[in-house]
């Protein structure tokens, strides 16, 4: 490290690093490997770090080596619901600070641009998130017929769900409008027998919506000794599956009265 | 017969690890690694199944497997191993049991019955316990194999070899 001059500013340095932890935390990345990233392009840039790892707050404190200046700052992390291509740019981008000696501005731009890539065209993701659905309808048994009705049942259950996201409804509900609405077609399905299981279709008609990142980041977590983001995210998923159960007893009590 | 079963069972859930897949937005390049590894997944829990280990530790085996071979497909492909593991994982929730134990609890609110209110009890807490031990050994069999290597693995990445060249 003795080739790297530092004469990049602190400050800039430490935004940065704020920055992509927060995109890091956000997109569905562990608390280890959130801190294990920051500390590797901290490394690359020349500086130490310490760090301070919540669900919805990140603090960091930097400490130059030879002088007694240090540099503190906190920032907000906005959910902004799981994208795996930010985590793996980042990833990345990470390695390429360590080995290839990039500047902030070099960083500044890789981050821009994770953030400008696009996500699957709607119409992508409705139809195999749709298949997704009638694969958990015939992974649980169901037949040619129910995967119809589960595919039909997710499919609009999505749909709600992105609406309800884009008028920035709270995220709970929006799992609670896509739960009803997914359940209700579901369910008018079976009212009227369609098909000979009409209850897999029913209970496979949600699934889409369960919570998997945030339970799987919590074991994860949880075992890493982060216990604190751990027990957050269980609870953020026991939230999420608790949104689910309430949208399915809602249609069910709609349809069986 | 049984081993076709097994088989179209694993396909679909391949696809449902696709769809979870294009649900996180991940990579392009990565997206039939996924479909693998939720096929291979679900071909060790069904198998594991056929032979009676029981849908917990079948679970289990199925969600270790994708542990260790996404840490190789993260070397392979350049992503990070959460990356592959956790739309693989994800076909393995078990949403029917989540959904048998809250119909269950939303029935034991309204029956009078002693015996029925016996017998709805042990169906609920039966579900209840399955769903979570499932949950469990899923999150502990995907994090299992990135723990286990992460000492060797830190030792002989390119993080520290770099290092010793530049001090």
């Amino acid at each position: 490290m003795k080739t790297k001059t530092l004469k990049e500013d602190a400050q800039s340095a430490g935004n940065i690093l704020l920055e992509t932890g927060a995109m890091l935390m956000s997109s569905g990345a562990s608390t280890h490997r959130t801190r294990l990233t920051l500390e590797r392009i901290a490394h690359g840039l020349g500086y130490g770090i310490e760090l301070l790892i919540t669900q919805r707050a990140l603090m960091l404190t930097i400490i130059e080596k030879d002088q007694q200046h240090f540099f503190s700052r906190l920032k907000r992390i906005s959910p902004h619901g799981v994208n795996f291509r930010i985590v793996s740019g980042i990833s990345h981008l990470s390695w390429n600070v360590l080995e290839e000696n990039w500047t902030i501005a070099q960083i500044a731009d890789e981050l821009k641009r994770l953030k400008s890539l696009p996500h699957y065209p709607r119409l992508v993701v409705l139809g195999l998130v749709g298949l997704a659905g009638a694969a958990f309808c015939r992974l649980f048994g169901g037949g040619y017929t129910e995967m119809a009705v589960a595919f039909v049942a997710t499919v609009a259950g999505l749909f709600i769900r992105q609406e309800a996201m884009r008028v920035k409804f709270n995220p709970y509900l929006c799992v609670f409008f896509a739960a009803f609405t997914a359940s209700l077609i579901a369910g008018l399905a079976e009212h009227f027998h369609f098909g000979t299981e009409p209850d897999k279709a029913f209970a496979t008609s949600v699934l889409f919506l369960v919570p998997g990142v945030p339970l799987i980041n919590s074991v994860t977590d949880l075992m890493d000794g982060n216990i604190q983001n751990g027990m957050v995210r269980a609870m953020n998923g026991l939230m999420i599956a608790f949104s689910i159960a309430m949208g399915l007893y809602a249609a069910k009590m709609i349809l069986f009265f | 017969m049984i081993l076709l079963d097994i088989i179209s069972k694993s396909f679909w859930a391949g696809i449902a690890a696709i769809g979870f897949a294009i649900l996180f937005n991940v990579p392009r390049r990565v997206i039939f690694s996924i479909w693998t590894l939720g096929a291979l997944g679900g071909l060790i829990k069904f198998t594991a199944m056929q032979f009676e280990f029981g849908i917990v530790f079948a679970s289990f085996l199925g969600a270790t497997a994708i542990g260790v071979i996404s840490i190789k497909m993260a070397h392979m492909r350049n992503s990070p191993p959460l990356v592959f593991s956790i739309p693989s994982v994800i076909p393995m929730v078990p949403g029917f049991f989540a959904y048998k134990m809250m119909l269950g609890l939303i029935a034991l609110a309204s029956i009078e019955n002693t015996d029925a209110y016996l017998q709805t009890l042990i169906e609920t807490v039966n579900n209840g316990a399955k769903m979570l031990f499932i949950l469990i050994s899923l999150g502990i069999g995907v994090a299992l194999p990135m723990l286990l290597t992460r000492k060797e693995s830190i030792k002989k990445s390119q993080f520290n070899k770099k290092k010793k060249i530049a001090v």
